[in-house]
């Protein structure tokens, strides 16, 4: 009898998600798609066509190697964030409940710092003159001081700690509602307790696993100012040039065509990793 | 061939003392149940065997050796968790066999392990099914062929059988029983259901605030509860005031009761103490007479397989149940005599 | 002080860079009304922010009592957004500021599409004391646009780390100075190429073939290993000169001048070669219909006494020449120098901007 009642009153509410989807995502993305396939007019704007000229450009070994560095980057930031969040979360979640709390929240606060300002906070630390080579020093460990920046390490540094809040807050509810016996179990069968969490804490959290792999990795490759930054020329990212483009050459069709296709890029990677990563059994 | 034996031994977390001060001793190839309410410290008393939490004094003796410093991995014990905690990524021979592969154990070894204890457990041919794929009952079993695989020098249950509904759970019961009798492996059990320990225990333990109340065959319980805690969580029972005066005579409601040789008076009963006596115990004459408390009936209930009849004497009400044979000629409203059968009395300290 | 360094160098970056995204909405709409020529006051347009706030506090009041001309001071997006605006708001016959301070790249573009309208040399006599490379000509000879502003990039040095100034651009290839250089990351605002060649070509007209540019660029590859970062934002250098992280580089005279006065370990040094000068000018929309008054105002701006203003109260460089100002030696040498400047390609990032881009990227990451 409610049923159809409640298949009227569904509807509207089911209008709302489409329609943000629609408006803030769909159209967005649509207009990107067709600028892409514009003309670009050197010394001006660009005018309305339809031409594959920026998506030529884009596939040379130029730019090939950008793409592949942008995926480096971000694939070693998302499994190095990875591999060090979910150890921190667990043990965050064996602490009391004030404690944990405490540290969500610093976390929490962490995330209100911008790219910005994680980029030059770490350019500092990193440095020569001001940076914790400085505080080795004064221990004895080096010589003299060292800087740190711009080189891979610190770009890595800073993507990790961009995404490793992320991490953190996607892991932790997954992590807290895994039930505490099942390790139990695994140490009252004889597994030790690093035993324990590679036998069943790891395959029990595989999907939240892979979830927080593709959310940092996806995260991390629309960093922008941090390879500009932290890193060396060789380290810019496809997000930099595509800035470059965008800001600094006024050339949207091509920039749009670059962010085209690393959408799509990072699409196929997403459903790769998904495909992967199903437990057998149910593989469809 | 396990026995344990516990010795002044306490957990505390934070202010709470969990476990107060326990002495046990549990011998080999019994099945023992820990008893008692929640938060009595029963589950803490298990965690404690397991090595899944660190006494705060005492000790645990395994076969006379101190357990401490022995992590939980290293004791050889099997358990079966409250949430049964089977891992959802393994297939049942998997999980069941997941304490030999822990232990090195060869595939073929392990898969004809489980097969074997699958048929122990009543659930042949299921070794590859996904744990998702059971019933309750089917995980139930699961967890306990898992706590089994090893051949377990104590098999600890923490209430194991509380998901399951009430008719399942009284099958499991006497299948777990007769499990333990088969394969004589020590075994204790915790439950807050005393007709799940008075089912299966050879020894039930009954726990509260973190001390044992009493320890022994539920029988004996049932029949000489130590103190009223215990008398009144094992079953029902009348608790009635009374004053023990020389010898054997007690005052109970104003009369004088003289107990029989059978009936039970605590050793630490003196001057005003509490009468224990099963409502299956009591009996309701027509007439009251000098050796019955008297009484007039307050409500009446036939629940055909047994009747029960409630008396009120003073401001108490007393409780008497019998066959509907044996149904006394008795109306609400009557006066009546109650009289208390010997053998079955226990006075005990208020 | 340091506000007005702060300020400077973030318009400054603001005023090197080209279109935003966002200019793009701008552009769709921009409905301007049409009012009558008499109440109109002269729509005056320079980058929002520093050039403002200066203009709008140093020289238009002085300017509406000396010539009885009210302003409208408007703030111009940066770069090529603002250029695509008066295009578009031209065809429809609007001018949304009469006369406009442009980039010269941006200049250039508007030039080549005749949107500026061509200024009477007569009615603005000041103009003889500019020297020629700020003032702009159509083919035929009339002007486009005169200048407005101008400012050098140096070499600039710690002092703590090199206690002698460097006297040449070639510092910038010395093995001595591995990994200790900043220099700007993109080759439409960092004129490294005119430097390069310049400094090891005789001059910039080596850039006028693409052979040429490319002989130019692997001179400059020769740079990389020194360079420790190619900066987009100035603030991000300039902390790193100031604390010696990162020793030399090039940056702009004034703002460099200015942290050395607030007893930053820093200093600003024209190499014998020339600093490089970058300007803004002033070019009028055809579609202005107050064009006498535009050349009035830019007639104005091209008294010396302006200019000497200009330089002590902004901080920019003079657009006219030295010889008629009144700037004292120190005054004069905290904007500008009397080496000859490395003047820019500009026709080079219009022409060829994605060409030259494209090698630069290649040059920079490869």
């Amino acid at each position: 009898m409610t049923t159809p009642s409640h298949r009227l009153s569904a509807r509207p509410l089911a209008i709302y998600p489409a329609a943000m989807l629609l408006v803030f995502f769909l159209i967005p993305f649509g207009i990107m798609v067709v600028v892409s396939f514009f003309h670009r007019v050197e010394g001006a704007f660009f005018e309305p066509a339809f031409e594959f000229a920026n998506y030529a450009r884009f596939l040379s070994p130029f730019f090939g190697k950008i793409l592949a560095t942008s995926i480096g980057l971000s694939a070693a930031a998302a499994v190095i964030g990875v591999v060090v969040a979910f150890p921190f979360t667990y043990f965050l979640t064996t602490m009391p409940r004030r404690q944990q709390t405490v540290i969500l929240v610093f976390l929490l606060s962490v995330l209100s710092l911008s790219e910005v300002i994680i980029g030059f906070a770490w350019s500092t630390l990193l440095s020569r003159t001001a940076g914790v080579s400085n505080l080795l020093v004064w221990i004895g460990i080096l010589d003299g001081p060292q800087a740190y920046t711009p080189s891979l390490t610190a770009l890595l540094l800073g993507l990790c700690y961009l995404g490793f809040p992320y991490a953190v807050l996607v892991i932790y509810p997954a992590l807290s509602r895994l039930d505490p016996e099942l390790p139990e179990a695994a140490r009252m069968s004889g597994a030790s307790p690093v035993a324990a969490f590679f036998n069943v804490i790891i395959p029990v959290m595989r999907n939240t696993i892979v979830g927080t792999l593709i959310l940092v990795f996806v995260f991390t490759l629309g960093a922008y100012l941090l390879p500009q930054v932290l890193g060396r020329p060789q380290h810019w990212t496809l997000s930099v040039h595509i800035t470059d483009q965008a800001i600094f050459q006024s050339n949207l069709p091509f920039s749009a065509a670059m962010a085209v296709f690393l959408l799509l890029v990072s699409l196929a990677l997403v459903g790769i990793t998904m495909l992967l990563s199903q437990p057998k059994g149910q593989r469809s | 061939m396990t026995s344990v034996r516990i010795e002044n031994l306490s957990k505390t977390f934070g202010e709470v003392r969990a476990v107060d001060g326990i002495d046990l001793d549990i011998p080999d190839g019994k099945f023992v149940c820990l008893l008692g309410p929640s938060g009595c410290g029963k589950t803490t008393l298990l965690r404690l065997i397991a090595g899944l939490e660190a006494e705060s004094g005492g000790r645990i003796l395994v076969d006379g050796q101190d357990q401490a410093g022995i992590p939980a991995h290293k004791r050889d014990f099997g358990m079966v968790f409250q949430s049964l905690a089977l891992f959802p990524h393994l297939s049942v021979a998997e999980n069941i066999a997941y304490p030999l592969k822990i232990r090195g154990t060869g595939a073929e070894e392990r898969r004809k392990r489980a097969t074997e204890l699958l048929d122990l457990v009543q659930l042949p041919h299921i070794e590859d099914r996904a744990i998702s794929q059971l019933s309750g009952g089917q995980r139930q079993r699961v967890a306990i062929a898992r706590g089994l695989a090893i051949d377990p020098k104590l098999f600890l249950l923490d209430e194991p059988l509380s998901a399951l509904d009430a008719k399942l759970r009284e099958h499991m019961q006497i299948e777990l029983r007769q499990l333990q009798q088969k394969l004589q492996v020590t075994t204790i059990v915790v439950t807050h259901d005393q007709r799940e320990a008075m089912t299966m225990a050879d020894i039930v333990i009954v726990m509260d605030r973190g001390k044992v109340q009493q320890a022994g065959p539920p029988i004996d319980i049932y029949r000489r509860p130590a103190n009223s805690f215990v008398a009144d969580f094992i079953g029902t029972t009348n608790l009635i005031p009374c004053t023990v005066k020389d010898g054997r005579s007690i005052d109970v409601l104003g009369h004088e009761v003289t107990l029989g040789e059978e009936d039970v008076i605590n050793p630490d009963v003196n001057g005003s103490a509490i009468l224990s006596v099963r409502p299956e115990d009591v009996a309701v004459t027509e007439r009251a007479g000098d050796h019955t408390v008297p009484g007039e009936v307050a409500f009446i209930r036939d629940l055909g397989a047994n009747v029960e009849i409630s008396v009120r004497a003073r401001d108490l009400e007393i409780r008497s149940v019998c066959t509907p044979k044996r149904r006394p000629d008795v109306a609400v409203g009557q006066t009546v005599g109650l009289e208390f059968h010997t053998g079955r009395c226990t006075v005990m300290a208020s | 002080m340091s506000t007005k360094s702060k300020t400077l160098h973030f318009s400054r970056r603001r005023f090197l860079k080209t279109t935003t995204a966002v200019a793009g909405a701008a552009v769709l709409s921009a409905p301007f009304i049409s009012r009558s020529y008499a109440a109109e006051p002269l729509k005056i347009g320079t980058y929002g922010g520093y050039f403002k706030d200066s203009f709008d506090k140093h020289i238009y009041p002085e300017f509406t009592k000396a010539t009885g001309i009210n302003v409208e001071s408007v703030a111009e997006p940066t770069g090529e957004a603002w250029l695509v605006q008066l295009q578009t708001a031209a065809r429809a016959g609007q001018a949304p500021a009469d006369v406009s301070m442009m980039a010269q790249t941006t200049r250039l573009k508007g030039q080549n599409t005749k949107l500026w309208a061509p200024l009477s040399e007569a009615k603005m006599p000041n103009v003889k004391n500019v020297p020629d490379h700020f003032v702009h000509r159509y083919a035929d000879g009339s002007i486009s646009g005169v200048g407005a502003v101008s400012w050098y990039i140096t070499l600039v040095s710690n002092t703590e780390k090199y206690a002698k100034a460097p006297t040449s651009w070639k510092e910038l290839w010395n093995p001595a100075n591995k990994d200790s250089l900043g220099l700007l990351a993109l080759v439409s605002n960092s004129f490294l190429l005119e430097i390069t060649a310049m400094t090891w070509f005789g001059g910039t007209n080596a850039m006028d073939t693409e052979e040429g540019i490319l002989k130019v660029m692997n001179k400059l590859a020769e740079v990389k290993p020194n360079v420790r970062l190619w900066y987009r934002d100035e603030g991000q250098f300039q902390q790193a000169l100031e604390t010696g992280e990162i020793p030399m580089g090039q940056y702009y005279h004034d703002v460099t001048g200015l942290a050395a006065s607030e007893g930053k370990p820093v200093r600003s040094t024209f190499p014998k070669e020339g600093g490089v000068l970058d300007s803004g000018s002033w070019s009028v929309s055809k579609a202005s219909k107050q064009v006498d008054k535009c050349e009035v105002f830019i007639n104005y701006m091209c008294q010396p006494e302006i200019q000497a203003k200009m330089s002590r109260k902004v901080g920019t460089a003079p657009v006219v020449n030295r010889d008629i100002l009144d700037l004292t030696d120190a005054e004069f040498a905290a904007v500008a120098s009397d080496i000859p400047p490395i003047l820019p390609r500009y026709d080079l990032y219009e022409s060829k901007s994605d060409w030259l881009n494209q090698k630069w990227s290649e040059l920079i990451v490869g």
